[in-house]
């Protein structure tokens, strides 16, 4: 919560702004205690003693965590006449990449030091390394004792080549690393080989076509640009104060970097959350965030949560005390006041057999909170993951209760919109010649999107008789081959409509073959957006034709003056890869902001890393051992590619029983410390996937459920 | 018409209000992306953003220092054979006018009727005297009338948030609007940059038209962001289909402001809107 005029401040956050400005500042504590807010009232303060904002640097994981210090800027008690600059680390790299290019391209090895560098989104680097994989899979065997998804080989693939850049090690000895830890089947060791030559593959293709990719970014910026006097004297120059929050969610290579700016900053204020460390899959590391204290002139420690009421504070021990114990900590009891547990936790009388019921009493339990007067923003409901069908179901159930939300994923897939899938489909019909036509029925339900005054029985009609994908001509007839009974029922209005459609298509599809975003530009404007088409008015599709554009234009900007012409059109190629799921699969805008007065439905990291603490918590699924458990990733393994780990040893049974009890404990607690009144559980018998599950999680709470009565008696 | 919170008005989108009402609305309140093309020739209009971005960024490049040589390599090699004749053509003029300290590539704010503004220059240079000169490097293929210039909301803005955010260039000493110049330099004429020099009676002016406009702007219902009724700006808006007001995009050779049309995230290389990379 962002600090206000009208909020006390507390002693810890009192004694912080009493500290002089030159100071260097490591702030420490739990979620909860108010670092954040000290750390927006921190750069009130700077910009009150006539520091220009451009002269600050606020650096942070991730940009939404900027968020509070931009909304502070925005304050207009704060006389700012510039702006302050938020980075991430990969941002800092890609815009000194971008600005110092020509200084350090010809040291990098890149083919052409004269031509500027091709940035690779996360969808474009995921594309070229399918197209390096792909043939080393289906032609040499890569990889033939795993069954998985094609795609989760190439993402786990380039996240082992982006720790090696985050993490600070060569990417030449990822293989060797993997092997080193492993304890079990041999096939495993092929299986790291495969990974490694893949990785060496993608990483001279790269260099090959001045493509840079995040973790060649990374690199580029600490090994050559942090080191080079231009750049390394306008990043000192242009920023003098430092302000870092979440220290504890960045990156060891992001550590290095501040730990060497540090003494050239005249001031800096480092906040670090202790128990966090929710992106450790991502890079995180949390010892050398905490190193940085030594950087420091003064330490600062809040202790005072700020958000739990006292009954959350008992859960809070009482969990974490449980979780200890697991751990072979303290297993000495300690008191929890049963009423207190009994306030803080609510569950239904019985658990419901299949998931659905319990999304019913969700779903009630968050509408007599409202009713009650509870503002919908203060709920959030959370599960490890959260799948399609169980936020399908709880949006249906809050959709009939009337009941606000917003449903919070880190992407959002765009090949899944109907709009998409349209204008796909046109296109296929449209390039003949990429022999990607689709089924009748598809055809049916997009001529039924983009024509008004066309349901999709008609639409049914229409096609049996104007579509044909066989004859080698272009595949839509004129509406004047439909047998005049049919013309009556699917109306000549419509067939003038679909005639005109149909004529444009085959006009202009033959001058748009490697352009397809040009092509669906003008589809749009010139027809599907006027008057008698299905998106003449409708503002939302809008916006999703605008995404699909917008990816296909990186897309051909990315692939099309890198890859040969004559192998492929970028257009078919972009189709082919939205259907294998490689492209097209997420999409988030930076003005899809979160609605603040509706129920947030998230994935328990999602919520922690936003970091909005909430009154009212649902935990479903919470017999799944997902709230602890690690995802199966068998190309990679994030412990092991970490800091931390020691070379020469193994990773057994042992580490992973540990490092769940870890997980599960940061999670939990995490959630607390975010949680003002009451967290209510879910739990059906049966999971979203029909499975029995009594995880740890469940155990653990009535664990603290039973001791509290025992005690109490 | 309450604003999103995270509202600046810039000049791109008060240019847009200028322009038509209903375009500001969709594009800047509402977040409606309307996938139409602004001109017949998508192309070439692509290419000359491209264009003009790339040389953007090598006057940024050699503002900051980078070596003239390896930026003449970049400018030899550009897929775009203008771009070197560009890139002689700043050399030639523009250097011996750049004494005094840089600001490239700034955002300055200002308030303004209790509402944030922004401006992002290519070139802010101070110099020893305290005076202040604003560069606007201008890629159009068209030669651009000073007058036209002088009525653009983007000089009158610019002129009036660099006279009252510019402070924070100075130190905090204050500046006087006479101190203030802003100079548009043309690829198309190189050799005839236009200066517009600022004066009391223009930043009261200015004040005035942009208080005015801010203030019908936040006190309007949603429902009087009316339509343009000169149909001639259609030719070039993408809502023009949403509008019925019209089939084909106009031509890029009738297109003046073009870097208008471009948008200011693809000229400007504003790197903040740049895609980071969530890894």
């Amino acid at each position: 919560m962002l600090y206000n005029n009208h909020m006390p401040l507390s002693l810890e956050q009192k004694a912080l702004q009493e500290q002089p400005l030159p100071s260097k500042i490591f702030l420490q504590g739990q979620a909860g205690t108010g670092k954040t807010t000290a750390g927006t009232l921190w750069l009130k303060k700077l910009l009150d003693s006539g520091i220009p904002a451009h002269e600050i640097l606020i650096v942070i994981p991730q940009r939404t965590l900027a968020q509070p210090y931009l909304e502070c800027l925005r304050d207009e008690t704060v006389l700012a006449h510039s702006l302050v600059t938020t980075l991430t680390l990969g941002g800092l790299a890609r815009r000194m990449v971008d600005l110092f290019w020509p200084l350090v391209s010809r040291e990098i090895g890149v083919a052409k030091p004269n031509l500027p560098p091709q940035f690779l989104t996360l969808e474009t680097a995921q594309y070229y390394m399918s197209y390096i994989v792909r043939p080393l899979i289906e032609k040499e065997g890569y990889f033939e004792s795993l069954i998985i998804n094609r795609n989760r080989i190439y993402s786990q693939i380039l996240d082992n080549i982006n720790k090696a850049a985050i993490v600070g090690f060569d990417y030449t000895e990822i293989g060797d690393r993997l092997k080193a830890s492993w304890v079990g089947d041999i096939e495993q060791f092929h299986i790291y080989d495969d990974v490694q030559s893949c990785v060496n593959r993608f990483r001279n293709f790269c260099l090959e076509n001045n493509l840079l990719d995040f973790s060649l970014q990374v690199e580029v910026f600490i090994k050559h640009l942090w080191s080079s006097p231009l750049c390394h004297n306008y990043l000192v120059r242009s920023y003098r104060h430092l302000i870092v929050d979440n220290l504890e969610e960045d990156t060891p290579v992001c550590h290095d970097i501040l730990r060497e700016w540090l003494p050239d900053f005249d001031s800096a204020l480092l906040i670090f959350d202790q128990g966090a460390g929710y992106r450790f899959f991502l890079g995180a590391d949390i010892a050398s965030g905490y190193s940085l204290r030594k950087e420091c002139d003064s330490i600062f420690q809040f202790e005072e949560n700020l958000v739990n009421e006292p009954c959350i504070t008992h859960l809070k021990s009482g969990l974490e005390h449980a979780i200890l114990s697991l751990q072979g900590g303290s297993r000495k009891g300690i008191r929890i006041p049963y009423d207190a547990i009994k306030d803080s936790i609510q569950s239904p009388e019985e658990n419901p057999k299949y998931f659905p019921v319990m999304v019913h009493w969700v779903a009630n339990q968050v509408a007599n909170l409202i009713t009650a007067g509870t503002p919908p923003g203060e709920i959030v409901v959370l599960a490890p993951f959260m799948p399609d069908v169980l936020r399908f179901y709880l949006s249906n159930q809050f959709d009939e209760l009337g009941i606000p939300h917003q449903s919070h994923r880190p992407s959002r897939s765009l090949r899944d919109e109907p709009t998409t899938q349209t204008l796909l489909t046109l296109a296929t019909v449209a390039f003949q010649d990429w022999e990607m036509l689709p089924k009748r029925i598809n055809l049916a339900f997009a001529l039924m999107q983009v024509i008004e005054g066309l349901d999709l029985v008609r639409a049914q009609l229409l096609t049996a008789y104007v579509y044909d994908a066989r004859s080698g001509e272009f595949p839509l007839k004129t509406f004047e081959v439909v047998p005049g009974e049919i013309r009556d029922r699917v109306t000549y209005q419509v067939g003038k409509r679909y005639d005109h459609l149909r004529d444009w298509l085959e006009s202009n599809a033959p001058q748009n073959t490697n352009r397809l975003d040009f092509f669906l530009n003008h589809l749009f404007g010139e027809v599907l957006s006027q008057p008698g088409y299905g998106f003449h008015n409708n503002l939302d599709s809008g916006n999703t034709i605008a995404n699909l554009i917008e990816s296909i234009q990186k897309f051909r900007w990315a692939i099309g003056p890198q890859l040969p012409a004559e192998m492929f059109t970028i257009g078919r190629e972009y189709v082919q890869m939205v259907q294998d799921g490689i492209i097209a699969a997420q999409y988030v805008h930076e003005w899809e902001r979160q609605d603040s007065n509706s129920v947030l439905i998230s994935p328990a990291y999602t919520f922690l890393i936003n970091n909005q603490p909430v009154d009212y918590q649902f935990w479903l699924d919470i017999g799944s051992p997902s709230w602890y458990q690690r995802l199966n990733q068998p190309l990679t393994q994030p412990y092991v590619l970490s800091r931390n780990w020691v070379e020469g040893d193994l990773w057994d049974s042992e580490d992973e029983l540990a490092h769940a009890h870890e997980t599960l404990r940061r999670l939990t607690l995490g959630l607390l410390h975010r949680c003002r009144k009451k967290v209510f559980i879910g739990m059906s018998e049966l999971d979203v996937r029909g499975f029995e599950n009594r995880g740890l999680l469940i155990r653990l709470i009535q664990h603290v459920l039973q001791s509290a009565k025992r005690q109490s008696r | 018409m309450k604003l999103p919170d995270d509202f600046y008005f810039t000049q791109s989108n008060l240019q847009d209000y200028e322009d038509c009402a209903y375009r500001f609305y969709l594009r800047h309140l509402l977040h409606v992306k309307w996938p139409a093309s602004v001109v017949g020739d998508a192309i070439a209009f692509e290419k000359m953003g491209q264009s003009g971005a790339r040389f953007h960024r090598l006057i940024q490049q050699y503002l900051l220092g980078i070596p003239e040589d390896r930026l003449r390599d970049l400018a030899l090699r550009d897929p775009n054979p203008e771009i070197a004749e560009w890139w002689e053509n700043f050399l030639q003029y523009i250097p011996q006018l750049l004494d005094g300290q840089r600001f490239i590539e700034s955002t300055l704010t200002t308030s303004l009727a209790g509402q944030h503004l922004a401006a992002k220059f290519d070139l802010v240079l101070v110099n020893e005297d305290g005076n202040l000169t604003i560069f606007d490097w201008k890629t159009s293929k068209k030669q651009i009338r000073k007058d036209w210039l002088l009525e653009r909301v983007q000089t009158r803005l610019y002129l009036l948030i660099l006279k009252q955010g510019g402070a924070s260039l100075t130190d905090f000493e204050s500046i006087g609007p006479e101190q203030i110049t802003m100079t548009y330099w043309f690829t198309a004429s190189p050799d005839t940059p236009v200066t517009i020099p600022y004066n009391h009676h223009a930043y009261q002016k200015d004040q005035a038209y942009f208080i005015k406009t801010i203030k019908i702007i936040i006190e309007q219902d949603s429902d009087a962001f009316n339509r343009t009724t000169d149909h001639q700006k259609c030719r070039f808006c993408v809502y023009r289909s949403h509008c019925d007001r019209g089939v084909e995009p106009g031509e890029l050779a009738s297109l003046i402001d073009f870097e208008t049309h471009v948008g200011s995230d693809m000229l400007k290389i504003d790197i903040d809107r740049i895609e980071e990379i969530q890894f």
